[in-house]
């Protein structure tokens, strides 16, 4: 344990301040084309005519994929999680979102690329877009997706629920309700480096990628289905990422280049515009989120109901994770021993969304600490003293039911308190994690404390029941 | 067109209108300026030109000749860091690396115009249009200071839980 807090040089700290670290864009290959894309100028639309043999015959110009080129065009970012394959690396009959991609040029120089990507002929017939994620059930909207714009977890289920202890019995006999709205809005990770990726057939066939992804076997194993190629068969370069923040789990660059390659028979290296990365790369998602809590006059939360909607954008991608983690995650650090939550999975024409720092988790505490400084107002107590009350114990219930064994939101909150030079009263100070007796084990937490405790994974796999928690 | 990259005469075979990022990349071999926009706003394709930052990206080489060029390549190698060299890497102000080239020479070019100490706010004023996703730019200026005043550590900069004393 010497190396926790100590202050250790990093391992590509002097490669940094010489300049000397390779990034993707830094690699130089003989005979390397470069990549430029055709990517759709609207929000929903269908392709009715694509046509590339002008921009094929342009000078410089070595291959030009469409759809057709790609073995398994249509995959899944989470394929391997029983999500179903819902994303074209290369649009076919229809474009769903602005920026998404249609076709990509190899050439010999950046310039000659973009040139024959304006060569490129296509026609649409533009459709109206679905924007508004609230507007999911209200009829006559455009369809994003054949199944519709809610994602289903379960086939007579759309969305990702939790439910536990006896919530209308919370909510008729609270004292206080408090609602709230809160809708943290979409975020670009902005990344210094643009997504980029570099692709080699090599001599024995396989291919080797240089690529900018944070999670290089995640980006391999979605590469080997667009290849239909064993991971066996291909290299993945990486380690050196400038800045990803979630941006870079998107696996966009690497199979393209590797199509373009084997097409051409030349090294290819695509690396995006800053342009591109912030109009067509994932963004962290919109989300849109209702609480109510039914609470005593003294401050206690006997229960809490959810709604949230979550703007997946076009494509599914890390969408149906994200809520799950999401949902987890809407009792904040504090116990709420009756939880009915409910989140959708809201499919829109918007840039699809994926990853960034959290995802899924922040947006649920945004949304709850807000709440409580709202409920602490309506009630006119302490917000310190409204969250110490109902900081997680020990033998508390999370809304899956994992009994906590050791919760830190008790010293979590009397560390910020300090560091925010923040006077709380001496009875708030000695507040620790213990397990609940007294005036801080109300009656209507007796009884989830005595609960057998349920893993949910255990649940899940028709496991018995885990007694304790972890 | 003629200019001095790094010490050595060149002569560009690009157009007039070529970009100076492009020249040291693609002609040079020079990769340690970062193609990061390409339009001027986040500073990481910085080099110095007659020993003033300028954005290589922006410039074109018909506007070079007889320019002198120095790049990140031309600060220090390993076993020859400079002080700003020295600093950004014992004060953690490298993360990604991606925006330190031109971070680097940024700074060299400030410390070398004020020829000795320099303060926080001449290090925001001199670094405002650099950008960097990862530090939250503490760091950063925690290093230039430090370097200015010739500052060297010999070790790494305290982490945020040993100045809090909490860590050993």
């Amino acid at each position: 344990m010497k190396a926790v807090g100590a202050s250790i040089p990093r391992y590509d700290g002097v490669a940094h301040v010489t300049g000397a670290s390779r990034f993707v864009d830094d690699f130089r290959l003989p005979g390397m084309l470069w990549a430029k894309a055709l990517r759709s100028p609207v929000a929903s639309a269908r392709v009715l005519r694509l046509a590339t043999a002008r921009a094929e015959a342009m000078p410089g110009v070595h291959a030009v994929i469409t759809h057709a080129d790609v073995p398994k065009n249509v995959v899944g970012h989470q394929e391997v999680w029983g999500i179903a394959a819902d994303e074209p690396l290369l649009a076919e009959d229809e474009v769903r979102y602005v920026g998404q991609l249609i076709a990509v040029v190899a050439a010999e120089t950046e310039g000659q690329a973009l040139a024959a990507v304006q060569a490129i002929e296509v026609d649409f017939e533009e459709r109206p877009a679905f924007l508004d994620m609230r507007q999911a059930w209200a009829p006559d909207q455009p369809q994003v997706a054949p199944d519709g714009n809610v994602y289903f977890y379960y086939p007579d289920q759309p969305q990702r629920q939790i439910r536990k202890g006896d919530v209308a019995a919370a909510f008729a006999r609270a004292d206080v309700i408090v609602e709230g709205t809160y809708r943290p809005g979409a975020i670009e990770q902005a990344p210094a480096e643009p997504a980029s990726a570099l692709s080699v057939v090599e001599p024995d066939g396989r291919v080797t990628i240089y690529s900018t992804s944070q999670a290089l076997y995640y980006s391999m194993e979605i590469t080997s289905r667009h290849l239909r190629m064993a991971t066996g068969r291909l290299k993945f370069v990486g380690g050196t990422v400038g800045g990803g923040f979630g941006g870079k789990l998107d696996t966009l660059t690497e199979p393209v280049t590797a199509v373009l390659a084997l097409k051409s028979g030349r090294p290819v290296k695509w690396r995006w515009t800053r342009e591109e990365e912030m109009l067509c790369s994932s963004t962290r998602a919109a989300w849109h989120i209702e609480i109510a809590d039914a609470l005593t006059r003294d401050g206690w939360i006997l229960g809490r109901r959810t709604l949230t909607l979550h703007d997946a954008g076009a494509y599914m991608r890390t969408s149906a994770y994200a809520c799950s983690k999401h949902t987890f995650h809407l009792a904040g650090a504090y116990s709420v021993p009756a939880c009915a939550f409910n989140t959708f999975v809201v499919k829109t024409n918007h840039v699809p969304t994926a990853a960034m720092r959290g995802f899924g988790v922040t947006s649920a505490s945004f949304a709850v600490e807000t709440h409580m400084n709202r409920v602490a107002e309506v009630l006119g107590m302490s917000p310190w003293e409204l969250r110490l009350k109902n900081a997680n114990r020990v033998g508390d219930t999370s809304p899956s039911r994992v009994a906590y064994a050791n919760p830190s939101t008790v010293s979590t909150l009397l560390a910020a308190a300090q560091a925010a030079g923040v006077d709380l009263p001496e009875a708030q100070r000695a507040m620790t994690n213990a397990r609940r007796e007294g005036a801080l084990l109300p009656a209507h937490l007796v009884e989830q404390q005595r609960e057998p405790v349920a893993h949910l994974l255990a649940w899940r796999e028709g496991r018995p029941a885990l007694e304790g928690g972890h | 067109m003629k200019f001095v990259v790094n010490g050595a005469q060149h002569t560009t075979v690009a157009g007039p209108l070529t970009t100076l990022l492009y020249v040291l990349r693609e002609e040079l071999g020079l990769v340690g300026a970062k193609a990061g926009c390409q339009h001027g706003s986040c500073g990481a394709c910085t080099v110095l030109i007659d020993g003033e930052p300028r954005r290589s990206c922006l410039t074109v080489v018909a506007t070079l000749e007889g320019a002198e060029v120095t790049t990140v390549e031309a600060l220090g190698d390993r076993s020859h860091l400079s002080d700003v060299q020295v600093a950004f890497n014992e004060h953690y102000a490298a993360q990604c690396g991606f925006c330190t080239p031109g971070m680097l020479l940024a700074a060299t070019a400030l410390i070398k115009r004020k020829g000795g100490p320099v303060e926080r706010d001449e290090v925001v004023e001199a670094l405002g249009g650099h950008y960097c996703r990862c530090t939250g730019y503490v760091r950063i200026l925690d290093a230039v200071v430090a370097a200015s005043r010739g500052e060297r550590l010999g070790a790494m900069a305290p982490s945020a839980l040993e100045i809090r004393g909490v860590a050993p």
